[in-house]
């Protein structure tokens, strides 16, 4: 059975290039980028050159880029950093952040922060004027991810940028989902800090960074030697750095062109299903939303069961986040939207990628109607 | 993550849908999730002859409906007070710790649906 991957918001597989970039890092290059010899200076030269990459892509530079074990690890680094250079005050953030954001700061919460959580639109936009309502004398962040791993819907970054420049407040983006998909460049935007990952651009996981803006004030929250200018201590993961950096220079060259023909696989998958099954919505901005990102709710079924449906197919799509996926509620993003329950249990996420194809799309059209109609004659609500 | 056994009750569910004229029905939904199970007893001479169920719910919720759709038949209504969430769950051959409610939640239902059936014997007891 030929397998269809439509979660590439969860993960992607490492592009060929990246992997073949990775290789020699492994086993010929092993050296510590710290060390003096030639060794280690090689190390380092392919670690500083992965690094202008990633500077170049983001149009900062590179000193302001530090590596980190991932987008989870970036989040922490920004809004603890951030927080604890701080020692109190108030944030601001909103409901429908990733786990990596949103736990943070629950944990600064109970550190003794003050945190306010702002509502989102039924598109899942959150509105820069409540950003600006919210702002109070005492806030030192405000932390507004990109785009919404969820349902793709992306966010008015650049009003909001407008509001905390003009407050002098720092911004962090969780920009994880957007980079690589959708252009932009930090070069004029509002942005302070920015976190991203390399496992859902097509390169190795593990690796991620962030980019802190010279002249922020934040603090390192992993200590030890003075690697990535004393902003993160370890040994730097050598290998991915390297694979972080081709897949970046990867996205920079096929970006643009595949935007549009992804763009056009996620509308043919939304108007079949929507032509083809009943009791079927759309959860994200129909128009401000990721390239690849399709979320629709069906209703009378509870996502796992269509999921697994799915998956004895050959079809791996998922529930919401894939960090979630083991719990039972409903997504508290789709909720956060005003999604009735009955809707938001049933919400399943299709993420499509480089490899996907009209003929794989035109596979989920021609199962997806049948496994959700047999789910649905096995409810108490089948007459 | 799954037992070839839930996975086949829940690609081919036994015993699916509505009965008519059941002896017997009994519903019952986790507070938590939603799930929601129903089952409808045929009873003769005390014993299940036919059992059917309808469920909303995660791949294990309806899974395990239909295992107890098996695991009921030919049993006296009293000995279906035996059947534990605990033995639905070796029979289905494990659940995740996530997913124990599918269990809990279809033996739920079927107490719900002996309860039902001694209400029924009990007013016509009395009707008598």
């Amino acid at each position: 059975m030929r397998r269809v991957y439509l979660d590439h918001n969860a993960s992607t597989p490492v592009h060929p290039d990246v992997l073949a970039a990775m290789m020699p890092f492994f086993s010929e290059q092993y050296g510590n980028p710290s060390s003096i010899h030639s060794f280690g200076r090689e190390a380092r030269d392919a670690v500083e050159a992965a690094r202008e990459e990633i500077a170049r892509f983001l149009g900062v530079s590179a000193q302001e880029t530090v590596f980190t074990s991932g987008g989870t690890e970036a989040d922490n680094l920004a809004v603890k950093g951030v927080a604890w250079a701080r020692g109190t005050g108030h944030i601001i953030t909103s409901r429908v952040e990733h786990h990596a954001v949103l736990r943070t700061c629950q944990a600064l919460e109970r550190a003794g922060f003050a945190v306010t959580y702002l509502g989102v639109d039924q598109h899942g936009m959150v509105d820069p004027d409540e950003v600006r309502q919210a702002i109070r004398p005492d806030t030192i962040l405000v932390t507004i991810m990109f785009a919404n791993s969820e349902v793709g819907t992306i966010m008015p970054i650049d009003a909001i940028g407008r509001v905390t420049r003009e407050r002098g407040i720092p911004l962090h983006v969780d920009g994880v989902q957007a980079l690589g998909k959708i252009p932009f460049s930090l070069r004029g935007l509002g942005i302070d800090l920015l976190s991203c990952s390399s496992h859902k651009i097509y390169g190795p996981k593990g690796i991620g960074a962030l980019y802190v803006r010279k002249g922020t004030k934040m603090v390192s929250i992993q200590h030890g030697g003075d690697h990535e200018r004393r902003r993160r201590a370890g040994t730097e993961n050598v290998p991915a750095i390297v694979g972080f950096g081709k897949a970046i220079a990867t996205r920079a060259r096929d970006m643009a062109e595949e935007a549009p023909r992804v763009t056009a696989l996620r509308d043919r998958l939304w108007d079949g299903v929507r032509a083809r099954v009943e009791d079927v919505r759309l959860n994200g901005h129909p128009t401000q939303r990721l390239p690849g990102t399709v979320n629709m709710s069906f209703r009378g079924i509870e996502a796992e069961s269509l999921i697994l449906a799915l998956d004895l197919k050959g079809i791996g799509a998922s529930a919401g986040s894939a960090c979630t996926s083991g719990s039972l509620e409903p997504s508290y993003v789709v909720t956060a939207m005003g999604v009735p329950t009955e809707w938001a249990l049933g919400a399943l996420r299709c993420s499509l990628g480089r490899s996907t194809t009209a003929e794989e799309i035109d596979r989920v059209l021609e199962v997806l109607p049948a496994v959700v109609e047999r789910i649905r004659s096995l409810s108490p609500a089948a007459a | 993550m799954y037992s070839e056994t839930l996975i086949d009750h829940f690609r081919v569910p036994r015993n699916v849908g509505m009965m008519r004229h059941p002896d017997a029905v009994g519903e019952s939904e986790d507070g938590n999730c939603g799930d929601l199970a129903r089952f409808y007893l045929r009873v003769e001479g005390g014993k299940v002859t036919e059992a059917r169920f309808q469920t909303y719910g995660c791949g294990p919720s309806i899974a395990a409906s239909s295992l107890v759709t098996e695991l009921v038949q030919g049993r006296t209504v009293d000995e279906l007070d035996g059947v534990t969430p605990d033995a639905v769950e070796d029979a289905l051959g494990g659940l995740p710790p996530d997913r124990r409610h599918a269990a809990t939640l279809a033996v739920a239902a079927i107490r719900a649906a002996t309860a039902h059936y001694r209400r029924r014997r009990a007013e016509e007891v009395r009707r008598v």
